[in-house]
C-alpha cells in the first residue's frame, strides 16, 4: 500500500499513523526506521515518502531502535515505531537508553491492537513507560497524532529522555483532518565522546540511574502544569478521567460530563488529579484494556465511584464506554444470526497453500510462526500447531525434540522476512545443540501480510533503492546447517521429497520453499485450471487444500461429489491437480 | 451542532472497501465538514470481511459510529450488508451492489451462503436501494469502477454537492481512471431507483 501526505491543503485527511509521520517530518526528524507491523506500519512508508528523512526498514524492531539511538546520539531527531508486541523485541535497548538519555530528540512510537485485528495478544503498552521510566504521550485523534509527534521530539530534548508515543489500532488506522506545517530543520552536530552518559558500565549507570530518578520527579512536576493534560468542565455530578482514543468515546456518549483528559499518560500529575477528583460528585476512569490509571489514580487515595472497571478485554467502542457510564441509549437490534462467517483465507495460487499441503501429507506437526501461513490454521488446512511470537518456530521445534528425543514428527515453518527478524539466531541453536530439526522458510520475496513491504531479502529498501539482496541459503549454511535445499512449493512432490527426507535425517536440514507472493505475481498470468466431470470420481481431496477458487456444487441429493474451479479466481499453481488422484483437473483449453 | 451523518461501507478484502471509504470521506472534508473515518486492515484483506465507517457534520467526536445509529450502509456484496445492517437507524438506508460472493473458506458446520440473502436484507434492513452496479459499470466503461456506481446512487442521498465528489475522485483514483469513474459515478448518480421496503 502507497500512503501519500497531500501537500498544499489547509487541512488533510490522514490516519494517525500518516500524522505521526507528518509531525515527525514537520519537527526535523533525519532517521526513522521501524519493521513493518500493523497497526504501525504505515508510519515508516508515509516518512519514506517525504523528502530529506532516511526511512528505512530495520531487520526488526530492536535493531531499528539502536539505530534511531545512534542517531539520536549524534544529535539528530529519530524516531523508531513499531507495533506492540515489537516494543517487546526493542524493549532491551529501550530500557538502557532511558538511562543514556538523547541528544537529539528520540520518539519511540508503540501502536497497540485492542482487540486483536491482526496481533497474537493485545497486552496493553502503557507498562512500558512505567518500567523504563519515560514520559509517554497518547493521542486520541489525528491532530494530537500530529502535534504529539512534534511535541515528543521537544519533550525528549528538553528532559534528555527518550519518549513514547503510545498509539492504538483506532487511532493508527482512523482518518480525521490534521493541518499541515512546514519542515523545521534540525541538522545533526555529530557524535560527541561522553562515556559518562553513553558508555552504560555499572559505574557510569549509577549515576545515571540517579538522574533518571531526578528527571522522573521533574517530568511529574511538568505533568501538573503541561498542556497535554486539561479539565473541561461539565456538568459536576459526573467526572471522567480519559485518554486516548476514549476519550472521544466518552465526548461521544457523554458530551456534557465534566472531563479530565491526559495527554500524557506517564508520569502521571498526582495533584491535578485530586483537584479534578474533588471538583466532581463521581469518577470514573474510562480505559481500554489494563486498569493503568485506576491502579495508580486509586493509589494517590482518589475514591472512585466504580468498582466494575471497563473491560480489561478487546476494544473499548462508544457503546462500550455508554453502558459502563450508565447512559440510556436508544435500544438497538442484535446482529442477523446464522451468518456464514467469511475469515480471511491464503490467496488462490499462494505458495504458502502449497507447502503446507506437502506437509500436511506428510502427517507432521508444524512449529508456525507469525505470517499469512498461520492462517493455514483455519480448515480444511488445520496444519499449524502453534504460533508465539516472531521467529518462536524454530526454538519450539527444537524444544519439542530435545523433550521427546528424536522423534522427527515437526517441522518449523517461518516467512522469510519473519525468519531474518528472528529466525537466525535460534537456528544457530539448533545447529550448535545438535537438534535434528527441519527448518522450511517460506520465501514469497517479501513482507506480505503488513501489505508487502521490502525486506533485506529483496534487493531493496523502504525507498525503493537497490540495495544487497541477504542470501537465505548462505546465512542457513553460515550457521553450520549441511543441508539446505531451495524448492518451488508448486511442485509438490519435489517438495515433499525435500521435507520427508528432512524428517528422516539426523541433522537439521533447512527446506527454503520459494515461491513470490502471487500477488506481485498477478503481472505472470497463468492458464486456470478446469474440472473434467467425467474422469471426477468425487473424492473431494481438492477441496482439501482449501483453495477460494474451488468450490463443492453438488446438488442436493446427488450421489457424486461435485466441483468447480472458478475460472477468474483460480491463479493455475496446479496444486489441486497435483492432488487429483483421476488426473480430472486440467488447464483450460484456448478454445474455452 | 448540525447532526452528524454516518455511513457504514461493507465488502470483502479486495472489493476495495477502503479506496470508496476514502473517497466519501474525502467528498466531505471538501465541504468543509469535520469527517472521521475508520477501517479495519491486516489479516483481514486476505478475502475476509472488511468494513469502514465515515462519518461527518460540524464535528465529529468518536471514529466509531455508534450502534443503531448509521443513516446509510454501503454494501458492496449482499451477505456483508446483512452481516452489518443491524447498525442502522430505523430509518435507515442500504445502497447494496446486487452482488453474491461466497465465503472463501467454508469451515465445518457454517452456513452455506443465503440464498434468500436480499429477502431477508429487505426484511431487517428496512429502505433498500438494490444495484446491478458491474453491469452499469461496464457500459461506462470498466467492469472495475463498480464501487463508483454505487457512490452515484449512494451520492443522491447524502447532503454533499457533485462538486465534491467529482474532486474527490479526481484526488483518490490514479488519474488513467478518473474519466471512466466520473462516467460511472453519473451513471449510478443519474439512475432512478426509489428504495424498496
Amino acid at each position: 500500500m502507497t500512503v501519500t501526505i497531500a501537500e498544499g491543503a489547509e487541512r488533510v485527511l490522514l490516519s494517525g499513523d500518516e500524522a505521526i509521520a507528518r509531525g515527525a517530518f514537520e519537527s526535523g526528524v533525519t532517521v526513522a526506521t521501524a519493521y513493518p507491523g500493523t497497526p504501525s506500519t504505515e508510519i515508516l512508508e508515509a516518512l519514506a515518502a517525504c523528502p530529506g528523512v532516511r526511512a528505512q526498514w530495520a531487520p526488526n524492531e530492536k535493531v531499528a531502535l539502536e539505530v534511531a539511538l545512534g542517531a539520536s546520539l549524534a544529535g539528530a531527531r529519530a524516531m523508531a515505531s513499531m507495533k506492540h508486541v515489537g516494543l517487546n523485541v526493542a524493549s532491551d535497548p529501550l530500557m538502557t537508553a532511558s538511562y543514556t538519555g538523547v541528544r537529539g530528540g528520540l520518539v519511540v512510537v508503540s501502536a497497540d491492537d485492542p482487540g486483536m485485528f491482526s496481533s497474537q495478544n493485545e497486552q496493553d503498552n502503557r507498562h512500558y513507560a512505567r518500567l523504563a521510566k519515560i514520559p509517554m504521550l497518547e493521542p486520541s485523534d489525528g491532530q494530537e497524532a500530529k502535534d504529539y509527534a512534534v511535541a515528543a521530539f521537544d519533550l525528549s530534548e528538553r528532559f534528555d529522555t527518550p519518549v513514547l508515543l503510545r498509539i492504538t489500532t483506532r487511532i493508527a488506522h482512523s482518518k480525521s483532518l490534521v493541518e499541515l506545517s512546514e519542515r523545521a530543520d534540525h541538522p545533526p552536530e555529530g557524535f560527541v565522546r561522553d562515556p559518562a552518559k553513553t558508555v552504560m558500565v555499572p559505574a557510569h549507570a549509577r549515576r545515571r540511574h540517579e538522574l533518571v530518578e531526578t528527571r522522573a520527579l521533574a517530568l511529574r512536576d511538568y505533568a501538573e502544569t503541561c498542556s497535554f493534560n486539561r479539565i473541561e468542565k461539565g456538568d459536576r455530578r459526573v467526572g471522567v478521567v480519559v485518554s486516548g482514543v476514549a476519550y472521544q468515546y466518552v465526548k461521544e456518549v457523554r458530551p456534557r460530563a465534566s472531563i479530565l483528559k491526559l495527554g500524557l499518560t506517564h508520569p502521571l500529575s498526582p495533584e491535578l488529579i485530586r483537584r479534578f477528583a474533588r471538583s466532581v460528585d463521581r469518577l470514573y476512569v474510562v480505559e481500554e484494556l489494563d486498569p493503568y490509571l485506576e491502579e495508580q489514580i486509586r493509589a494517590m487515595g482518589v475514591k472512585l465511584s466504580h468498582p466494575p472497571s471497563t473491560p480489561r478485554t478487546g476494544e473499548l467502542s462508544p457503546d462500550a464506554v455508554a453502558r459502563f457510564l450508565g447512559v440510556r441509549r436508544r435500544r438497538v437490534r442484535g446482529p442477523v444470526q446464522g451468518l456464514p462467517p467469511r475469515p480471511p483465507a491464503l490467496c488462490p495460487g499462494c505458495g504458502h497453500r502449497a507447502l503446507l499441503t506437502a506437509v500436511k501429507r506428510l502427517k507432521a506437526f508444524v512449529s508456525g510462526d507469525i505470517g499469512c501461513y498461520t492462517l493455514g490454521v483455519q480448515p480444511p488446512l488445520q496444519t499449524m500447531d502453534t504460533c508465539v511470537c516472531m521467529g518462536a518456530s524454530i526454538g519450539v521445534a527444537h524444544g519439542v525434540e530435545k523433550a521427546t528425543g528424536r522423534s522427527n514428527n515437526m517441522v518449523a515453518v517461518i516467512g522469510d522476512s519473519t525468519f531474518i527478524h528472528s529466525g537466525i539466531t535460534p537456528l544457530i541453536d539448533v545447529v550448535y545443540n545438535q537438534s535434528p530439526t527441519t527448518i522450511i522458510i517460506l520465501d514469497n520475496e517479501t513482507v506480505a501480510m503488513t501489505g508487502h513491504q521490502e525486506h533485506p531479502g529483496t534487493g531493496r529498501t523502504a525507498r525503493g533503492e537497490e540495495t544487497h539482496p541477504l542470501s537465505l541459503e548462505e546465512i542457513c549454511r553460515a550457521a553450520g546447517v549441511r543441508h539446505v535445499s531451495v524448492v518451488d512449493p508448486y511442485d509438490l512432490k519435489t517438495t515433499q521429497d525435500a521435507i520427508r527426507s528432512g524428517l528422516e535425517r539426523d541433522e537439521p536440514t533447512v527446506v527454503i520453499a520459494r515461491r513470490r507472493c502471487v500477488i506481485l505475481d498477478r503481472e505472470r498470468p497463468r492458464r486456470p485450471l478446469r474440472v473434467d466431470a467425467e474422469r471426477c470420481i468425487g473424492c473431494g481431496l481438492c477441496l482439501g487444500v482449501g483453495c477460494p477458487a474451488i468450490s463443492d456444487v453438488t446438488p442436493a441429493g446427488a450421489k457424486k461429489k461435485r466441483v468447480e474451479i472458478a475460472a477468474e479466481l483460480c491463479a493455475g499453481c496446479s496444486l489441486c491437480a497435483q492432488v487429483c488422484p483421476a488426473d480430472a483437473i486440467t488447464e483450460v483449453a484456448d478454445s474455452e | 451542532m448540525s447532526r452528524v451523518t454516518n455511513i457504514a461501507v461493507a465488502g470483502v478484502g479486495g472489493q476495495g472497501v477502503i479506496l470508496a471509504s476514502d473517497i466519501i470521506a474525502q467528498a466531505a472534508a471538501g465541504c468543509a465538514h469535520d469527517v472521521k473515518k475508520n477501517e479495519v486492515h491486516g489479516m483481514a484483506q486476505r478475502g475476509g470481511a472488511v468494513v469502514s465507517e465515515i462519518r461527518f457534520g460540524s464535528l465529529v467526536h468518536s471514529p466509531m459510529v455508534p450502534d443503531g445509529e448509521v443513516d446509510v450502509l454501503l454494501a458492496l456484496e449482499l451477505l456483508e450488508g446483512l452481516r452489518h445492517v443491524h447498525r442502522l437507524r430505523a430509518d435507515g438506508l442500504v445502497v447494496a451492489n446486487e452482488l453474491r460472493v461466497a465465503p472463501a473458506v467454508r469451515p465445518p458446520g457454517a452456513q452455506a451462503y443465503p440464498r434468500d440473502v436480499l429477502a431477508r436484507l429487505r426484511r431487517t434492513g428496512g429502505a433498500v436501494v438494490t444495484v446491478p452496479a458491474a453491469k452499469l459499470a461496464r457500459r461506462a466503461g470498466n467492469a472495475r469502477a463498480a464501487n463508483t456506481v454505487l457512490l452515484g446512487v449512494l451520492s443522491r442521498h447524502l447532503d454533499l454537492p457533485l462538486e465534491a465528489w467529482q474532486q474527490a475522485l479526481r484526488a483518490c483514483l490514479r488519474p488513467d481512471l478518473v474519466e471512466v469513474n466520473l462516467r460511472a459515478f453519473e451513471l449510478g448518480r443519474r439512475r432512478r431507483t426509489a428504495p424498496k421496503k
